[in-house]
């Protein structure tokens, strides 16, 4: 009977000591780095997202443009190999298919969306608390090559997403790491780092490759 | 006097009535099933109806709709509602347009392949899963990838979607963050069914208190509004509406009765006399109804009370005619042989009731029968030995004697009667709408407002028609359901038509034996399938043999026995399938209901066409036939008890122009009373019926005692004081129940207080004796 209270103390005891360490002992330089990665709205820039998944046998690759419309919305807007307009404003999400109706989502109901979806609209935001509330955040590297690990606060999120890398190069984000607990990873390349033909072979490791330095 | 055996025999009486009082409270159950008030059916719409008046769907649905916040906060409030409610015993099923796939039990999870119609249509080829696969490619493409790469594994075609999609209303509303709302989309829309039939108020309120508890907790501090609508919330509403004025209008009529009484008597003492009668009628006629029927219905002790309140007369001519120098029991002996041909013609009339045939008017008989013979010996036998012997002489007023000398001016015509009921015959037949009514909709009125968000949310919730019901009967389950297969598509045509909007029928839920059967056969061997899943991955990024997992449902579907009620009753999905499928009487029934029918003539000839088994049963038409039906009953059964009156008293005054005399004020104001309502554009229903009865009850008694008035003008006068304050008494408290605006409230006391006047008046006029000037 006791035991899972102890375990649930534990458990709240470890989150909380892991917040505090994470908002004492941040490195100021992330909270910095957030900032400056803040862009004015509108911004708009393409995308190539690459998910690797168990159940297939080479990724598949989707490419679009992003569209940063202020704090609350983004759209995320699907060009090729098919279109689909995802827009999230605020808690919600609608996804618009062509032939299909719309389907409205709400964030809250799915959590690891609303992390995935979160973390990308802070960094553009430049909203480092936003940020804090759903990750937990490190900074690894320089200031040309820096690489800032989200792990979800959630433990909820965690059971399908383990974490986000982000990985860029001084004012500009390159890619978002999206890891699984299962071993599937999406990775989305963003702005400038957009490849004009994608690594050959691709694979995870050409991608970190991509990630890391840049075409 | 002596105090002490007053005092004792007070309390064992009270002791007595408290006794009978204590075991009707703990064993007389009040029912509300209006089945027990209905004539036995004679066809076989009424008998459906009767059955559907106990159990159908429509009835139970409870139709809600909350607006006043933002859609996101409406969404998550229509969430934790529907999480609050899902447990709940009181409902068979709460939706809010939320597909949870991951509620899915594993017991129709498996079943899947045999309940979904994808494949009646296609085979599980390659061709199929190639185009299925890539669809599944562009969803793990999407954001939401992460959420349905589990269930692709196992099922690549989205079955459960689909199965998810079919157990959802016909004619959805659309969907806004996975839940129903509103066209304007500023409100979240939920249906709930209850458990209990839409009839029981009871169980009803317990529903909709369960709902709003629900809603405050979901809503917690946003200042979001909820509104509720269908059957049974309709019910609660007017029982409410009902009990409150009935509560605010039985205080004021209290008051005014201890103040008559105070008035009319001088005495504290005689107030309370004055009500010992009724009450220990009233706690005895309950006590024999629970002790001969175990229950007694609501309406029984609606109508009951109405009944007996005849009795409230019984002790005020006890005290009337008490006067000083005879002792009360020798007045009591005085007026009792009056007294007592009232009580018995008025409780032999009442043996009518018992051989009607419908168990509630039995139920009223008995109940009535007692109470007035309680209340008659009560008056009788305790209340002479509780008063005082000094009291006042009610007649020694010099109103009253002036009064009297007056009346006794009073003409007498004789044409008058022969022309009432040639006036009143005239307006009868003249009056423009149907005498009777038969809606007994229109006896407790829902708000118009009420009833046009009703119709707005039953549109748009695509919730089933209240009035049509198609009722499809069979040896067995599988017959049933065998019918219903074969009458959907018929129906599908009649809505691309436009005979109506949507329909629900059990085999949608549970398809045929034989359905199931024919699915499983269609579902491919393990390596025919395995082969068409590697012709449709060729050439798609999905990796070979990923899906085995589905391979291995497929296979496991082929091994099923087809689901059956019996199995499906302990899944969520049983209590949907009971409420459209239920076994009855040795045979089974399936209902399908309609919604927004508008051609019953079209799917009257459907039912017609089809086979004796598939009826469509029209609710309201049915329901007025059997409250016709109902109502020459009962009219029969008051002819007969109207002979048998007039027989008693006939044989009490041993005198027929004496009977004829004492009768006619009373069957003239009946006649009266009647083309003055409907000459007032009023219909008649059951409850002016049992009003009319009661008032004729009343004058009864008051042309017995003015018959009978003796010679002595003393005697006369207190004669006229009792009728006087039995008449005001009545008629106070009808004429608060004549200004409600309830109609049933209404009727009962307009045609109770017209009963009183006609009453009153007609038996001074043709029953009072001749006095002697002086």
């Amino acid at each position: 009977m006791t035991r899972p209270i102890i375990g649930g103390t534990c458990f709240a005891l470890i989150t909380i000591a892991a917040s505090a360490w994470s908002r004492g002992a941040i490195d100021p330089t992330a909270a910095a780095l957030v900032a400056r990665l803040a862009r004015p709205a509108p911004a708009v820039t393409q995308f190539v997202e690459v998910r690797f998944s168990s159940l297939l046998a080479t990724p598949l690759v989707t490419s679009g443009q992003l569209r940063y419309l202020g704090p609350d919305r983004l759209e995320r807007s699907v060009e090729g190999p098919f279109c689909e307009v995802t827009t999230i404003q605020g808690d919600g999400v609608t996804v618009a298919r062509e032939g299909e109706p719309h389907v409205r989502l709400s964030l809250s109901r799915v959590p690891v969306l609303q992390a995935m979806l979160s973390s990308i609209g802070a960094l553009l935001a430049g909203d480092s608390s936003s940020l804090e509330r759903h990750f937990v955040t490190t900074l690894h590297g320089n200031n040309s090559r820096w690489q800032l690990v989200l792990t979800p606060a959630d433990p909820r999120v965690r059971t399908t997403l383990t974490e986000i890398q982000v990985d860029g190069s001084h004012d500009e984000p390159r890619c978002f790491t999206l890891r699984e607990p299962d071993g599937d990873a999406s990775v989305i390349v963003i702005g400038d780092a957009v490849p004009h033909d994608l690594p050959e072979p691709l694979d995870r490791a050409s991608l970190d490759t991509l990630c890391q330095e840049g075409p | 006097m002596r105090p002490l055996p007053q005092w004792v025999l007070l309390s064992c009486w009270l002791l007595l009535i408290g006794l009978l009082g204590y075991y009707v409270q703990r064993e007389l159950v009040v029912g509300a099933d209006l089945r027990l008030f209905l004539p036995a059916p004679t066809t076989r719409q009424q008998e459906l109806l009767l059955e559907e008046v106990g159990r159908g769907p429509a009835s139970r649905l409870l139709l809600i709709k909350i607006e006043g916040s933002d859609q996101l906060t409406l969404a998550r409030i229509s969430q934790s509602l529907t999480a609050i409610l899902q447990d709940k015993q009181q409902f068979r099923f709460i939706a809010n347009g939320d597909i949870g796939l991951a509620d899915l039990p594993e017991i129709l999870l498996s079943y899947r392949y045999l309940l979904s119609p994808t494949f009646d249509t296609r085979h599980m080829d390659a061709d199929f899963l190639a185009t299925e696969l890539r669809r599944r490619l562009r969803d793990l493409a999407s954001p939401a990838a992460i959420l349905i790469e589990q269930l692709v594994q196992k099922d690549p075609t989205l079955e459960t979607l689909r199965l998810a999609q079919l157990w959802q209303p016909a004619q959805e509303p659309q969907r806004i963050y996975d839940v129903w709302f509103s066209q304007r989309g500023d409100a979240v829309l939920l249906l709930a069914e209850t458990a209990a039939a839409g009839f029981d108020p009871g169980a009803q309120q317990a529903a909709m208190e369960a709902i709003e508890r629900a809603f405050r907790q979901a809503r917690g501090a946003i200042a979001a509004h909820m509104t509720v609508t269908g059957a049974g919330a309709f019910s609660v509403m007017m029982k409410d509406r009902t009990e409150r004025d009935a509560m605010l209008i039985g205080i004021v009529d209290s008051v005014a009765m201890v103040l008559l009484l105070i008035v009319a008597y001088r005495s504290a003492r005689s107030v309370v006399l004055g009500i010992l009668p009724l009450l220990s009628g009233g706690i005895a006629g309950l006590a024999a109804v629970g002790g001969y029927y175990g229950d007694v219905h609501g309406i029984t002790l609606a109508f009951g009370f109405t009944l007996i309140g005849v009795a409230q007369d019984y002790p005020i001519h006890l005290l009337s005619h008490q006067h000083r120098g005879v002792t009360p029991l020798d007045t009591a002996r005085k007026i009792w042989p009056t007294l007592a041909t009232g009580v018995a013609s008025t409780c032999i009339a009442y043996l009518a009731f018992l051989v009607s045939g419908v168990t509630g008017l039995a139920q009223l008989a008995v109940f009535a029968i007692t109470g007035l013979a309680v209340a008659g010996v009560t008056t009788r036998v305790l209340l002479p030995r509780m008063m005082s012997t000094d009291a006042r002489d009610c007649g020694d007023s010099a109103w009253l004697e002036r009064l009297w000398n007056e009346l006794a001016d009073f003409p007498r015509p004789g044409w008058l009667t022969s022309a009432a009921v040639l006036a009143s015959i005239a307006v009868i037949e003249l009056a423009p709408q149907p005498l009777w009514e038969n809606d007994l909709g229109a006896l407790t009125p829902v708000p118009q407002d009420v009833l046009q968000v009703d119709a707005q949310l039953r549109s748009e919730l695509g919730a089933p028609d209240m009035r049509y019901l198609l009722v499809v009967s069979g040896a067995s389950a599988e017959e049933v359901l065998q019918r219903c297969e074969a009458l959907a598509p018929r129906l599908d045509t009649l809505v691309t038509q436009g005979a109506l909007s949507s329909f629900t029928h059990p085999a949608q839920f549970l398809p045929t034996v034989a359905t199931q059967e024919r699915r499983r056969g269609a579902l491919p061997k393990p390596q025919q399938l395995r082969e068409a899943l590697a012709q449709a991955i060729n050439g798609t990024a999905f990796r070979p043999g990923v899906f085995e997992p589905f391979v291995a449902d497929v296979e496991r579907a082929r091994n099923l026995h087809p689901l059956t009620p019996h199995v499906l009753a302990g899944t969520p999905l049983g209590p949907r399938v009971e409420s459209l499928l239920s076994e009855r009487n040795g045979g089974w029934t399936g209902l399908i209901p309609l919604g927004g029918v508008h051609d019953s003539e079209t799917l009257a000839a459907l039912a017609a066409n089809a086979d004796s088994d598939i009826v469509l049963l029209d609710l309201k038409v049915a329901s007025e036939e059997l409250v016709a039906h109902q109502r020459q009953r009962i009219l029969a059964t008051l002819g007969v008890a109207a002979l048998l009156l007039a027989v008693v008293v006939g044989m009490a005054l041993r005198s027929v122009p004496r009977a004829l005399r004492v009768l006619r004020p009373m069957a003239l104001t009946t006649l009266l009373v009647v083309a003055v309502l409907h000459g007032t554009g009023s219909a008649l229903n059951l409850f002016h019926i049992i009003a009319l009865v009661l008032a004729a009850g009343l004058g009864l008694d008051y042309a017995l005692f003015f018959e009978h008035a003796a010679d002595d003008p003393l005697e006369q006068r207190r004669t006229l004081h009792a009728v006087i304050v039995c008449s005001l008494a009545t008629f106070a408290v009808f004429a608060m129940l004549a200004v409600s605006s309830l109609p049933v409230l209404r009727g009962i006391g307009v045609t109770v207080t017209l009963g009183v006047l006609g009453n009153f008046f007609l038996a001074l006029i043709l029953t009072r004796p001749h006095t002697r000037r002086r």
